[in-house]
């Protein structure tokens, strides 16, 4: 990353924090909240039916995580991001600008290996 | 209105493949390409005018998913589980993952392709256009799975 604006600075702290905050909420269940789609529900934090009633519970009650890693991820990289945009240009020259590709690389190879379970099913 | 929303989901997601696709291509294909070739012609048109519509349809596709998966989650689901498409599940657990990743990508790619610095190397610019390229692929095959996942072919 060169001495590039403010908004740049921003723009690449956060596709790169993204990715690895996106893996982290994904690796240790860091959801900022859990949908419930058939019953209308949004809870903050995660939570599985199947932990607090019977697992059928799920059946009929199913989880959705998915916006919750996407938001902690989000608010995550936005913190990042705003950091980034008030450090000075030059103390960011040194970054090398291909980790706004390589890190989401390594985030989606992360990504198959916490899959794996599916298909060992 | 879900089937509307999800035959709307896929046309943006055509728009979506074929632009980034053309836009992939055309940063990777060699400099020296005949003019009258293939890949010459594909180097002529403006890669960069490719970005905001590809920005764009990236979140609508992305955001048309993310509605049209809650019914999925609760009409679908369950029965891919109970008839044991784990495989199918997991790739579109993939799609989930990488779908997010490219979406905090869109800043820093716009970025890369409408606002360019001089000393930017383009490779940076090429490989997070083929990462991204890569995922609406994923996305694309992954929800034609699941979309016929049922039907033709079960």
């Amino acid at each position: 990353m060169t001495s590039a604006p403010a908004f740049r600075r921003f723009a690449f702290a956060y596709g790169t924090a993204f990715a690895v905050l996106y893996v982290a909420a994904r690796a240790r269940g860091l959801a900022l909240f859990t949908v419930y789609p058939s019953l209308g529900v949004v809870l903050l934090g995660m939570h599985r039916s199947r932990d607090v009633a019977d697992p059928a519970l799920e059946f009929i009650a199913p989880e959705v995580w998915w916006y919750g890693w996407t938001a902690t991820a989000a608010i995550g990289a936005l913190m990042f991001g705003l950091v980034a945009a008030l450090l000075p240009g030059q103390w960011t020259r040194w970054i090398w600008p291909g980790l706004l590709w390589v890190t989401p690389v390594f985030a989606m190879i992360a990504c198959v290996y916490l899959t794996i379970p599916w298909f060992r099913e | 209105m879900v089937t509307a929303l999800l035959i709307i989901h896929s046309l943006v997601a055509v728009a979506l493949l074929g632009a980034i696709t053309h836009q992939t291509l055309a940063a990777w294909a060699p400099a020296g390409a005949e003019p009258g070739s293939f890949f010459g012609r594909f180097r002529a048109v403006q890669s960069a005018s490719f970005a905001n519509a590809i920005a764009v349809l990236y979140a609508v596709s992305a955001l048309l998913g993310g509605i049209v998966y809650l019914n999925f989650k609760v009409d679908i689901a369950p029965y891919l589980e109970r008839d044991g498409h784990w495989q199918a599940l997991g790739l579109l657990d993939l799609k989930e993952d990488f779908i997010s990743i490219g979406f905090g990508l869109l800043p820093a790619y716009w970025l890369c392709w409408r606002r360019p610095v001089a000393d930017e190397p383009g490779r940076t610019r090429a490989a997070l256009t083929a990462v991204l390229a890569f995922i609406v692929w994923w996305g694309f095959l992954v929800g034609h799975v699941m979309n016929n996942i049922m039907g033709f072919g079960s």
